[in-house]
């Protein structure tokens, strides 16, 4: 059962990234911050898979992951935004936040090890909130990435709080641990899957059309 | 393991962050609904004051087409009637001068039925350009035929008229428009497109009563939105939304003009 959440999961991504890469050389119309953004997750998972194989910690990946998701997302949205104001505060909350960040991990190097509840709340909020004004934006206009964005918002609310929990899980009986995991599992797998429904609605039509 | 060897500051900090996230989600997300609110509001706003403008629109281009339309009848009525009934008026004071001689009295005579003709073919001609009678008689088909002829024959311009449709005469109120729009396009087509041929069909498409214009003239640029605003093209439109129809122009410079509407 976890095994097939988690696989399926990385499939759904794969296939994600290679409709986008495919739609990137194509037409040159998907987000270039969205493709890289892919293509990191997809890294992340696979070396995660493989630090789980090796029976490493892999808590460092998964804080590398937080940040960076917040980097290329917060650098996807400005791209979108077309309100100078807009693109200024995305740039300066997400330095501001880099900057917290880093002098917390200076003080306390320990965190990179565990889940670094600041750093967690801190970015997958700046996510949330970017997405948020992309929704504003979208109010009465012509709708982008807007199944992306809603599955952006859908996880991070939820998976926030699993991640959140995560050092709490460590001590609880093996029967319970990985509950919260297989729950966070399946929201990635829904989150992926509406990367996918995404290029459905937006990039094979146009695909079609241009045919 | 229990839970309870858990440090007790970690758990009051995953319980405070968890609470803090929350909190701000929530403040966020009345912050995103309240500003949502406000930018639909203002769109709605924008939408009924496009509607409001169009419609003002509507009626200036009413109001000056009525104005031309006055003006047009004024300066038929003055260059082709008054002027002539002037005359009549100065050649029947004529006849009251004394000492006339019978030649100088008829050929006086003769001038002013002369021109009485023509005044009275004149004003006939007006009201036959506010209305044709064919067209009140014997219907759309007719009068359109007439409209041709009344081109071919005036106008050296060569029209073809194909009509498919049999026309009920209880519809004279619609038919209008549809006679004022081919009047309209044919007028544009002379005077502006310099056309030689003019091709009017009705067709029944599917139960969709359609009419195909086209003509050979110098055409427009249609992807050009500016070509599409005078007032000509104004007044067709607001004909067609009368009959409750739809319209397509499509044309080329160099390449005619191609018109096709239902009612």
């Amino acid at each position: 059962m976890d095994d097939f959440l988690i696989y399926s999961s990385y499939i759904i991504l794969f296939i994600s990234l290679i409709l986008y890469t495919y739609s990137f050389f194509r037409k040159e119309k998907a987000n270039v911050f969205f493709i890289i953004y892919i293509v990191f997750s997809f890294l992340i998972q696979i070396s995660m898979e493989i630090m789980y194989h090796m029976h490493l910690n892999n808590l460092l990946l998964m804080n590398t992951f937080v940040i960076g998701q917040m980097i290329l997302l917060g650098l996807f949205y400005k791209s979108l935004f077309k309100i100078q104001a807009q693109k200024k505060v995305v740039v300066w909350s997400m330095i501001l936040a880099l900057l917290i960040i880093f002098i917390q991990l200076y003080n306390d190097p320990k965190q990179i090890y565990k889940f670094n509840l600041f750093e967690i709340t801190i970015c997958s909020l700046l996510v949330l909130i970017f997405a948020l004004m992309h929704f504003y934006n979208m109010l009465g206009d012509n709708k982008t990435y807007y199944y992306f964005s809603i599955g952006v918002v859908a996880f991070m609310l939820a998976s926030t709080v699993l991640l959140l929990v995560g050092n709490l899980t460590h001590n609880l009986s093996n029967e319970f641990k990985y509950l919260s995991w297989r729950l966070n599992a399946f929201l990635v797998g829904v989150f992926y899957f509406s990367m996918i429904v995404e290029w459905k609605v937006s990039f094979s039509k146009t695909k079609n059309l241009a045919n | 393991m229990s839970l309870h060897s858990i440090p007790e500051k970690e758990i009051v900090a995953i319980i405070l962050y968890t609470s803090l996230f929350f909190m701000i989600v929530a403040v966020v997300l009345i912050i995103f609904f309240y500003f949502s609110r406000q930018k639909i509001i203002q769109k709605e706003l924008e939408k009924v004051d496009l509607i409001l403008r169009y419609q003002r629109e509507q009626l200036h281009a009413v109001i000056i087409t009525q104005e031309e339309e006055r003006k047009r009848i004024a300066q038929d009525l003055h260059d082709d009637i008054s002027s002539k009934l002037n005359i009549v008026s100065l050649n029947s004071h004529l006849l009251t001068a004394p000492n006339l001689t019978e030649s100088e009295t008829a050929e006086i005579t003769e001038n002013i039925i002369n021109l009485t003709t023509k005044a009275l073919e004149n004003s006939r001609k007006i009201a036959h350009n506010l209305l044709p009678p064919v067209f009140e008689k014997f219907g759309l088909n007719a009068g359109i035929e007439e409209l041709c002829e009344e081109f071919e024959t005036s106008k050296s311009v060569k029209t073809h008229y194909k009509n498919e449709i049999d026309f009920d005469d209880k519809d004279l109120d619609r038919h209008l428009h549809i006679f004022r729009i081919l009047q309209e396009l044919m007028n544009n087509s002379l005077r502006h497109g310099k056309a030689t041929e003019i091709w009017i069909s009705f067709i029944n498409i599917e139960g969709v009563n359609t009419c195909n214009y086209e003509d050979n003239g110098i055409g427009f640029d249609s992807s050009n939105a500016e070509n599409q605003k005078g007032l000509g093209m104004k007044n067709i439109d607001s004909r067609i939304s009368f009959l409750e129809g739809t319209i397509k122009i499509t044309s080329e410079i160099n390449n005619g003009i191609a018109v096709n509407f239902t009612f």
